[in-house]
């Protein structure tokens, strides 16, 4: 397996407040890993430093075998790879929704506006949407935004994609609209980091979970596993609770 | 130049009773308005609208022009300097503060008229005991700033020839032989106290708890 | 009371008012774009991560907030020989115009990026766009729809401010009602005449702007 991403020694402060404690990290392509635990551990800011949103104090990343923090063109190289969704989409509201997908591939990435519709439009198949395809964001509901966020980070055709708690905005009878897509992304063996508060979906879906607590990794390895008995107290105390 | 302060201070009075005066009768005539335009008479609204829109589309130095040069042709009666200006940016208030008391108004929900009227409030009765009170919330902040714009305004009665801030800044250029010191001072003078004036509108805001409504209040001047 | 309303007698005029009239739309449409270049750098400056610079450009919005226009032009005119540019009248007045507009056109603008929130920066980012390109695809469209219409009220303030070029012997309408009045006593006629010239002009900006914005923005478009 081909190593991806590679964190070492991470360290993110705001001011005084420490975020992440040295937290290091392998990923290989085809990896599904889903980064749980109690909220303000740090699990977001961690996706968020992999693509440049936040910077680092301390520690290195490296992605596809090239070194990225604090310098500008590496950061803006991995953004054109990395494909991310947000908990609140972030869709560009004066775009429509294939608009919205089309975007970066046509400015970015320079590709030709003909070839990027038709790729597009499978896309809005693949989130089953086809059908909202010249929908602002504005005239649709959560859950659709979010698959139209899934389908925009798709169409650059990234070698990994990040999902911020792509589900905690939702109303609950479209979270699961959202799950069988990524659920579907999983399938195809794509690369995937999630941060998520769906133990469950973890737990089927993911190839390895991720527990972080106070600011660092605090155990790790398969799903099952971990959500049967995890080998940590704090863990197994999370889990069942979430779980239960 | 340091002897003409006093004379500065003194015609800043004048430039504050100048517009202090033009703006009660703005707000009188606004408030008038738009009161007139609650009453269910399309035609009547029309010539509201029409005298709102009239004076928010011609600049209020071509009213001055005509209140101090124009009414006493039509009218063969003699109109000072000091009333053609008080004329000109009164009419220029009332069709801000027109809108600005309807938007107050309008903002007093239907469930208190529908409330009064279940009471057995009038229609005067109503506005004056449950209307009037909550609209004033929202109608103070921006009157404020209605105020500073016609205070500004107020320096175009220096082209009439009335001596307010303004002529008399000019008056103090030219006898001190020129330079943009007096004028700078002149501006200075201005700044201070409308700065002072928007602080207290500031204060006003926060005291009433609303949003601010600077759309309104950013008439150039 | 025996005044007739008569236009025969400023007929010679209108030649004038022609030229007067195109004076005061391309003062107009001058001071509004070079305003708004003026506004953008100073709404950009109170974004600053600099303190001095952010008090700077908060610092000039509020004087040109509060002194008169008039004031202003004033001093752009007498000032400016002393500093030895000589100034024509109407030079001076667009550069009063612009520097006074654009104390309002910074705050629009600034109201219009404050509007934008964060999160579609780091969308935008997120995606491997440059700084122009945020700005030009994602920044900008959504700003324009939060100062459409608070722009549209100030292109009518800047046309009927551009009256007081007068004040700086600039032959702009305002001045050509005051000289022609008072050069044929028929002060009602040239009065009614500017004032037509002024809501024409205000009313088209109006309509323009009405229909421009449906076009626009039809609805669910908004944020």
């Amino acid at each position: 397996m081909t190593e991806i991403l590679a964190l070492d020694g991470l360290v993110k402060r705001f001011g005084s407040r420490t975020i992440l404690d040295g937290i290091s990290l392998n990923v290989s392509a085809g990896e599904i890993v889903c980064f749980v635990g109690p909220s303000g551990t740090g699990k977001s800011t961690l996706l968020r430093c992999i693509n440049g949103l936040e910077d680092i104090q301390g520690g290195r990343i490296s992605f596809e075998g090239q070194a990225v923090q604090g310098n500008p063109s590496a950061i803006r190289a991995v953004r054109k790879r990395v494909g991310m969704i947000f908990q609140h989409f972030n869709l560009y509201p004066h775009l429509t929704a294939l608009q919205n997908v089309m975007l970066a591939p046509v400015v970015v990435h320079k590709e030709a506006k003909a070839e990027v519709e038709a790729r597009a439009r499978a896309l809005f198949d693949k989130v089953r949407l086809a059908h909202r395809i010249n929908a602002y964001p504005a005239e649709m509901s959560g859950g659709e935004q979010q698959r139209v966020a899934i389908a925009r980070a798709l169409c650059t055709n990234p070698h990994l994609l990040m999902f911020d708690e792509p589900t905690s905005a939702l109303d609950p009878e479209t979270v699961g609209d959202v799950l069988t897509v990524m659920r579907d992304l999983a399938l195809e063996g794509r690369t995937m980091l999630v941060v998520t508060h769906e133990i469950r979906f973890a737990a089927d879906v993911g190839t390895r979970m991720v527990f972080m607590d106070q600011c660092r990794i605090v155990e790790q390895g398969d799903p099952r596993a971990m959500v049967a008995g995890a080998q940590t107290e704090r863990a197994r105390k999370f889990l069942g609770t979430i779980h239960g | 130049m340091m002897q003409y302060w006093p004379l500065m201070l003194k015609s800043a009075g004048t430039t504050l009773w100048l517009s202090w005066l033009a703006m009660l009768l703005g707000a009188l005539g606004g408030t008038a308005l738009a009161l007139l335009r609650q009453i269910r008479f399309a035609p009547l609204r029309w010539v509201v609208i029409g005298y709102m829109e009239f004076f928010r589309s011609i600049p209020i130095l071509i009213v001055l022009f005509f209140a101090f040069y124009g009414v006493p042709l039509l009218l063969e009666v003699d109109i000072s300097p000091f009333v053609a200006a008080t004329l000109a940016l009164a009419l220029h208030a009332s069709a801000t503060m027109s809108e600005v008391v309807s938007a107050g108004i309008a903002s007093v929900g239907r469930g208190q008229w529908e409330a009064a009227a279940a009471a057995g409030f009038s229609w005067p009765q109503t506005m004056r005991h449950i209307i009037a009170p909550q609209a004033l919330r929202v109608i103070l902040p921006p009157s404020v700033g209605v105020f500073i714009t016609t205070l500004k305004e107020s320096s175009l009665a220096s082209i009439i020839g009335y001596i307010e801030l303004t002529r008399t800044g000019l008056l103090v250029r030219d006898s001190t032989g020129g330079g943009f010191l007096p004028l700078l001072a002149l501006g200075a003078v201005y700044f201070v106290i409308n700065y002072a004036i928007s602080q207290v509108g500031a204060a006003l805001e926060r005291r009433l708890h609303i949003g601010r409504r600077s759309d309104l209040v950013g008439a150039m001047a | 009371m025996g005044y007739s309303f008569t236009l025969r007698t400023i007929y010679p005029y209108f030649g004038d008012l022609w030229q007067s009239a195109l004076n005061t739309l391309s003062l107009s449409l001058l001071a509004i774009v070079l305003s708004i270049a003026l506004g953008a750098l100073v709404a950009l400056m109170r974004r600053s991560a600099l303190r001095p610079v952010r008090l700077l450009g908060a610092a000039y919005v509020e004087v040109m907030r509060n002194t008169p226009l008039l004031v202003i032009l004033y001093l752009v005119y007498f000032a400016a020989p002393e500093a030895g540019v000589r100034l024509s009248s109407f030079m001076a007045a667009l550069v009063g115009l612009t520097l006074n507009s654009a104390g309002y056109m910074a705050e629009i603008l600034r109201a219009g990026l404050i509007a934008v929130p964060p999160g579609q920066f780091e969308a935008a980012q997120s995606q491997g766009m440059s700084s122009a390109q945020v700005l030009r695809h994602v920044v900008f469209p959504q700003v324009f729809r939060t100062i459409y219409a608070p722009l549209g009220n100030q292109v009518i303030a800047v046309i009927l401010a551009s009256s007081l070029a007068t004040a700086v012997a600039l032959d702009e309408v305002a001045s050509w009602m005051q000289t022609v009045g008072s050069s044929s006593f028929r002060f009602f006629e040239t009065f009614v005449v500017a004032a037509v010239v002024y809501l024409v002009l205000c009313q088209s900006v109006n309509i323009a702007r009405i229909l421009i914005g449906r076009k626009l923005f039809p609805q669910g478009r908004r944020a």
